[in-house]
C-alpha cells in the first residue's frame, strides 16, 4: 500500500537543525496493522504525520498507492488525504461545540456525500462503536473511552483504506484503553490497514508487525508470531 | 497594590500592542468625536448668555394668525410694544426697540454695505453691550451721532481709536456725516446681535399712522425685574393685546385684530436656537441639526464602547490561567474585580488623552470651516473637564465591568486541571456577537442614511424647477436700478452687452424669505384664499423662461395688463389682468387651467378689493428651497413695485457678462454696491446645509465602519485562535483552506447580515421623517438599504478574510499535538 525510500524530515530554525526523520525505509502491505513503538522524541509521530501527508518530507520518496505524494501540493495532499486515511489522536480531537453526531458527520462534509446517505453511514458506525445512544451528547458530557469510540467512528465514517492512529489509548484508563485496542483488532480483521503510534507494549502487541525508532531511525522489525 | 495593578495593566498593554492599539485607538475616535459634538452643541447653546444680565433679557416675537394663511412667526413685533408694555406690566424694567437695515459707506473708492441698527435711548440700559471707548451714557446723544465696534472702526478709519471722528454714511440725498460717540468690543461670534454700527432712533419723528400696532419694522428687548415670571407676561399678553390693538373692518366686516397677533416674551439665549427666524439679525442655528449631530456622536461613541466591551471581554478570556494562579495564590474576587476594572480604567484615560489632544487640534480647523468660535475651556460650567472625566468614567467602568466579573469567576481547579490557557462559554460568545451584531447595524444605518441625504440633495438641486435656471444672474438692491427712466437706459446697456438676450424685473429675489400675500376671493365663493404676489415687467415670464399653459402672457400694449399708478385704490377703481400659476388656479378652485382664462378674482391686502382678470395661466415655480410647498402665486406687471433685475445669457462667457453688467451697474448706482449671483449659485446654495448634514453622515459612516471593523478584526483574531485545534481538526477531516475560509468568513459575516434586521426599519424611519420635510422627494426604495448592507458585509468580509486565510493555513498538526 505504501512504499518510502530514503526519507528524510529536518526541521530548521535559526540557530538549530533537527533531523527528526533520517532515511527512512518503511513498506506496508494492505491490511496490515503496525504500531511504531520508541521513546518520546525519536521520530514515531512524525514518521506517522509523514504517512499521512499532514507533512511534507524534506527528501525522499513516499509512494501511496502507487501514487508519489512526496512532492504533491498542499490540495492535491488534501484530495488524497481525505480519500484515503483515517486519524484517530491521542487527544480524542473532538469539535466541543458540535454533538456526538455532529462530529462523525464531520468527516463525511468534507467528501461530498449527500445527506440521506451520510445520515445512514453516521448511524451505521455509530452502531458499530456502541455510541449511538449518545449521539446527541457533546464530547464534553462523554466519558474518555466514550470520546475515543467517537473519534474512531468518526475516523471510520468516510470508510478510509489507512486509519492512522496517535497513540490512541495514551489518554485513556486501562480498561478503556484495552476497549480501544479491541476495536482497532476487529477493525483490522475487517481488512482495515491500521498504523498505530503508541507507548505501551502490551498494546503494540495487538499489531502484526512493530516497528521501533530511536533518534529519527527505524531501529528494529518485528512481527508477531501468527 | 495599585502600583502592581498598574504595572500589570501597563505591561499587558505593551506585550499586546495590536489589540492594544487597536481598542485604545477605537475608543479614542469616539471620544474624540463625542466631545467635538458636545463642544460644538455648547457653543450653539451659549449664544447670546455671556451678555450681562442674559437671564433677564427677553425678545418679544409675533404669531400672525391671518385668516387662510398658515400661523407666521417672526422675531419682529410692533411700535406699541415700546411705548405700552412697560405701563401694562410692573415686572418689565426697561424696554427697548431695534430697527435693523442697512447703510451704504465708501471704501476705496467702492460702495459698501453695512448692517446696522437704529435704537432708541434706552439700548444700552437693556443690551450692556461691552464698550471700549467711550460708554453707554455718553453714547448716541442725538440722531447725528453712531456707535460702531472695533472691527468696524478698523475697516473705516485703520484704527480702534475712533472716538470723535466723523463718518459719511448713506447714499443719494440721504448721505451725511455721523460723530463716533462710542466703539464696542467686538461681540463675540455667539450672538443672535449681529451689528456693527448703531445709529440713534428719532422716535418723535416717527408720524402717528406707523406709532400703532401695525408697524413690524423693529425688534423688541425687555429686561424684567429681578425675581420676575416672564410666564406670567405671557400669560397676561393676550389680554394686554386686546387692550392696546384696536379692531380693524376687513371686506366691510369688523375684524379683531388683537386676534390676528400673539405677542410673546423669548429668553434672549433662546433666539438662535429658537423655532422662529424669521426677522432675526443674523441666521439661527438649527436644534434639528443639532439633535442630528448629538445622535451621531452617542452612536459613535457606543460604538465604540461596544468595541473597547468586546474586545477587553474577548481578551479576558485568555486570561483564565492567571486569574486560577491569582485566586489559587489567596487574591479575593473583589480584588480581582478591581484589578480588572483598574485596567480598564488605565485603558480609558489613555484613550481619553489621545481624544483630547485630536479635539485640541481638531477644534481651531472645525471652527475655522463652520465660522464659528469654538474654544476649548477645561474649568468653568462650559468647561470639558467635566463631561470628558465623566465619559471616561463611564466607558472605563463599562469596559470592565462585564470582563471583570466574568473572568472572577472561573474556579481555579477546572482551569488549571484542564490545563487550558484560555475558557469560553457559549454566553460569553454570543454577548460579543450580539455585540459586533448592533455595532454593524449603527453602520449600515448612518451608510443607508448618507445614501438617502446625497439622493435626495441631489434631486431637489436638479429637479425642473418650472424656469430656466442656467444663464441667468440676478441683482438685487436694484431700488432705483428697476424703476422709471433708469432702468430703461439701464436696459439698453444691458443688452448691448454681448450674449445678454433679455432683462426683466422683479419684486421679490429667489428664496427671499419674505413673502407678500395678498388675500384673493374666487368669483361666487365666500372664502379667501392667500396668495403670494409677484410685481413684474411684461418681460418677466418670457424671460425667466416659465411655461404658459392656457391664456397668454403679459403685453406692454394691453393697457389693463399694468397695474396702475398710485395706491391700491387706484388699482381698485381701474381693475388689473393678472396671470396666475397652476397651484393657485387649483386653490382658487379652478378645474382646469384653461378654466380660470377669463375669471375674475378679488383681491386685497388690507386695502380695497382689487377686480383682477386672470389672463393667463403658468407652470409653477420653486423659487425657494424644495422644503417648501409650492407658492400659489399670482403675478401683475407692476415696475413700480420692482427691485430685483434678472438678466438671461446665453453664448458668452459668464465672468464676462458679470463683469460687464458690474460696469453698467456702476454708471447708473455708484453708490450702491453692485450684488448680483448666477441663480444656479443660488439655488445650490439652498441645500448647502443639507449637504454638510451629507458630509456629516459619511464622515460618521465612515469613522462607523472603521471602528466596527477594528473591532471585527481583532474579534476575528482572537476567534480564529481559539478555533485553532477545531480548524486542524477540520482540515485533518479534509478540508481544504477554501472551506476553512468559508467557515470563518460565514461566522462573522453572519453578525453583519443580522444587523440589517434592525438598521433597515430604524433607517427607514428616520430617512422618511428626513425626506417629510421636503415638498418633493425621492421614492424610498430598498436600494440604498440593501447597498449599505452589501457594503457593510464586502468590508466586513475583507476585515476577516486574511485573518481566516492565514489560519486555514496552517499546518494542522502543530493545532492537534500542542493542545
Amino acid at each position: 500500500m505504501l512504499t518510502m525510500r530514503e526519507l528524510s524530515k529536518v526541521y530548521r530554525t535559526d540557530t538549530v537543525q533537527t533531523t527528526a526523520l533520517d532515511a527512512i525505509d518503511l513498506d506496508i502491505a494492505e491490511g496490515e496493522f503496525v504500531a511504531i513503538m520508541g521513546p518520546s522524541g525519536c521520530g514515531k509521530s512524525t514518521l506517522l504525520n509523514m504517512i499521512g501527508m499532514l507533512d511534507s518530507p524534506s527528501s525522499g520518496s513516499y509512494v501511496f498507492n502507487g501514487q508519489e505524494v512526496a512532492g504533491l501540493s498542499e490540495s492535491k495532499l488534501a484530495d488524497v488525504r481525505k480519500e484515503n486515511i483515517g486519524f484517530i489522536f491521542q487527544s480524542f480531537n473532538l469539535v466541543d461545540e458540535l454533538s456526538v453526531r455532529d462530529n462523525v458527520e464531520l468527516a463525511l462534509l468534507y467528501h461530498n456525500v449527500p445527506a440521506a446517505e451520510r445520515k445512514r453511514r453516521v448511524d451505521e458506525v455509530m452502531d458499530k462503536v456502541g455510541i449511538a445512544h449518545r449521539a446527541k451528547h457533546r464530547p464534553s458530557q462523554l466519558s474518555g473511552g466514550q470520546q475515543q469510540r467517537v473519534a474512531v467512528a468518526r475516523a471510520l465514517v468516510a470508510s478510509p483504506k489507512l486509519i492512522l492512529a496517535d497513540e490512541p489509548t495514551g489518554n485513556l484508563d486501562t480498561h478503556h484503553g484495552e476497549e480501544v485496542m479491541r476495536m482497532l483488532q476487529t477493525l483490522n480483521g475487517e481488512g482495515s490497514t491500521i498504523v498505530m503510534v503508541t507507548h505501551s507494549p502490551a498494546h503494540a502487541d495487538y499489531a502484526g508487525r512493530i516497528v521501533s525508532m530511536l533518534d529519527g531511525r527505524i531501529l528494529q522489525e518485528r512481527r508477531r508470531a501468527a | 497594590m495599585w502600583r502592581n495593578y498598574l504595572r500589570i495593566a501597563l505591561t499587558l498593554l505593551a506585550r499586546n500592542r495590536v489589540y492594544a492599539a487597536i481598542n485604545i485607538g477605537g475608543l479614542a475616535l469616539g471620544l474624540a468625536g463625542c466631545l467635538l459634538i458636545f463642544n460644538y452643541v455648547r457653543y450653539e447653546s451659549s449664544y447670546d448668555s455671556w451678555l450681562p444680565d442674559s437671564g433677564r433679557i427677553y425678545q418679544v416675537q409675533t404669531k400672525f394668525n391671518l385668516p387662510g394663511q398658515p400661523a407666521r412667526n417672526v422675531q419682529m413685533s410692533p411700535f406699541i410694544v415700546y411705548e405700552k408694555l412697560p405701563g401694562g406690566f410692573a415686572q418689565v424694567e426697561a424696554v427697548t426697540s431695534l430697527a435693523p437695515g442697512k447703510t451704504v459707506t465708501e471704501r476705496d473708492g467702492q460702495p459698501v454695505f453695512i448692517d446696522v441698527g437704529t435704537v432708541d435711548a434706552n439700548f444700552f440700559d437693556v443690551l450692556g453691550l461691552p464698550f471700549a471707548q467711550g460708554s453707554a451714557g455718553t453714547a448716541l446723544p442725538d440722531t447725528n451721532s453712531i456707535v460702531l465696534t472695533e472691527r468696524e472702526a478698523i475697516r473705516h478709519f485703520g484704527t480702534a481709536d475712533a472716538l470723535g471722528k466723523q463718518l459719511s454714511l448713506g447714499a443719494g440725498p440721504g448721505k451725511r456725516d455721523y460723530r463716533v460717540t462710542g466703539v464696542l468690543r467686538n461681540l463675540p461670534r455667539n450672538t443672535s446681535l449681529k451689528l456693527s454700527l448703531l445709529f440713534r432712533r428719532d422716535l418723535a419723528a416717527i408720524p402717528p399712522e406707523q406709532r400703532g400696532w401695525g408697524n413690524f419694522d423693529q425688534q423688541h428687548y425687555v429686561k424684567l425685574r429681578r425675581g420676575a415670571d416672564a410666564a406670567a407676561i405671557n400669560a397676561g399678553l393676550p389680554a394686554w393685546e386686546k387692550r392696546n390693538i384696536p379692531d380693524a373692518v376687513i371686506d366691510g366686516k369688523p375684524a379683531t385684530m388683537s386676534d390676528a397677533v400673539d405677542l410673546k416674551l423669548v429668553p434672549l439665549a433662546g433666539v438662535h436656537l429658537g423655532a422662529t427666524q424669521d426677522g432675526g439679525l443674523a441666521p439661527g442655528g438649527d436644534p434639528r441639526a443639532l439633535a442630528t449631530f448629538a445622535v451621531v456622536a452617542l452612536l459613535t461613541l457606543a460604538m465604540a464602547v461596544m468595541n473597547f466591551v468586546n474586545l477587553s471581554t474577548a481578551r479576558a478570556t485568555q486570561r483564565a490561567r492567571e486569574v486560577a494562579l491569582r485566586k489559587v495564590l489567596g487574591a479575593s474576587r473583589g480584588q480581582l474585580i478591581v484589578q480588572f476594572l483598574g485596567e480598564s480604567l488605565v485603558m480609558a484615560a489613555i484613550a481619553m488623552l489621545l481624544a483630547l489632544a485630536v479635539v485640541e487640534l481638531a477644534t481651531p480647523w472645525i471652527s475655522a470651516a463652520i465660522g464659528a468660535d469654538i474654544r476649548i475651556a477645561y474649568l468653568g460650567p462650559a468647561g470639558m473637564l467635566l463631561p470628558a472625566a465623566a465619559l471616561f468614567l463611564v466607558t472605563g467602568l463599562l469596559g470592565g465591568l462585564y470582563p471583570a466579573f466574568y473572568l472572577s469567576r472561573f474556579r481555579p481547579a477546572e482551569v488549571l486541571r484542564a490545563n487550558k490557557s484560555s475558557v469560553e462559554t457559549p454566553g460569553n460568545g454570543r454577548f460579543r456577537t450580539a455585540l459586533v451584531m448592533l455595532q454593524f447595524a449603527i453602520a449600515i444605518g448612518l451608510i443607508a442614511s448618507t445614501w438617502v441625504i446625497f439622493s435626495q440633495t441631489r434631486y431637489v438641486e436638479t429637479v425642473d424647477p418650472g424656469y430656466r435656471r442656467d444663464g441667468l444672474i440676478q441683482i438685487v438692491n436694484a431700488w432705483r436700478f428697476a424703476k422709471g427712466g433708469e432702468y430703461d437706459a439701464a436696459h439698453a446697456a444691458m443688452l448691448a452687452i454681448p450674449g445678454i438676450t433679455g432683462t426683466t424685473r422683479t419684486s421679490l429675489p429667489l428664496a427671499s424669505d419674505t413673502r407678500p400675500v395678498w388675500l384673493v376671493k374666487p368669483p361666487g365663493a365666500e372664502e379667501y384664499q392667500s396668495l403670494s404676489y409677484y410685481g413684474v415687467d411684461a418681460e418677466y415670464l418670457q424671460t425667466a423662461g416659465i411655461d404658459l399653459l392656457a391664456g397668454r402672457g403679459f403685453d406692454d400694449r394691453i393697457a389693463l395688463d399694468r397695474v396702475p399708478a398710485g395706491d391700491d385704490q387706484a388699482r381698485a377703481v381701474r381693475g388689473v389682468n393678472v396671470v396666475i400659476n397652476r397651484a393657485a388656479a387649483r386653490k382658487l378652485g379652478f378645474r382646469t387651467p384653461q378654466a380660470a382664462i377669463g375669471q375674475t378674482v378679488r383681491a386685497m391686502r388690507g386695502g380695497p378689493l382689487v377686480p383682477s382678470v386672470i389672463v393667463g395661466v403658468v407652470e409653477d415655480m420653486r423659487f425657494r428651497s424644495a422644503r417648501e410647498a409650492i407658492e400659489p402665486a399670482f403675478y401683475a406687471v407692476d415696475p413700480d413695485a420692482t427691485e430685483v433685475v434678472l438678466v438671461r445669457f446665453a453664448g458668452a462667457r459668464p465672468g464676462e457678462v458679470m463683469a460687464a453688467l458690474n460696469k453698467v451697474w456702476r454708471k447708473f448706482e455708484p453708490e450702491i454696491p453692485f450684488e448680483a449671483r448666477f441663480v444656479d449659485d443660488i439655488a445650490h446654495e439652498l441645500y448647502a446645509a443639507d449637504r454638510a448634514r451629507g458630509m456629516l453622515f459619511a464622515g460618521f459612516s465612515a469613522l462607523a465602519v472603521l471602528i466596527g471593523c477594528l473591532g471585527l478584526y481583532s474579534l476575528a483574531a482572537f476567534a480564529t485562535e481559539r478555533r485553532t485545534r477545531e480548524i486542524g481538526i477540520r482540515k485533518v477531516l479534509g478540508a481544504k483552506v477554501r472551506d476553512i475560509v468559508q467557515l470563518l468568513v460565514w461566522q462573522f459575516s453572519r453578525p453583519v447580515v443580522l444587523a440589517n434586521l434592525i438598521a433597515w426599519p430604524v433607517a427607514w424611519w428616520a430617512m422618511r421623517e428626513w425626506l417629510n420635510g421636503f415638498d418633493i422627494r425621492i421614492a424610498l426604495t430598498p436600494t440604498p438599504f440593501a447597498l449599505a448592507g452589501l457594503l457593510a458585509l464586502a468590508i466586513a468580509i475583507a476585515t476577516v478574510a486574511g485573518q481566516s486565510l492565514r489560519v486555514a493555513r496552517t499546518n494542522p498538526i502543530h493545532a492537534l499535538r500542542y493542545e
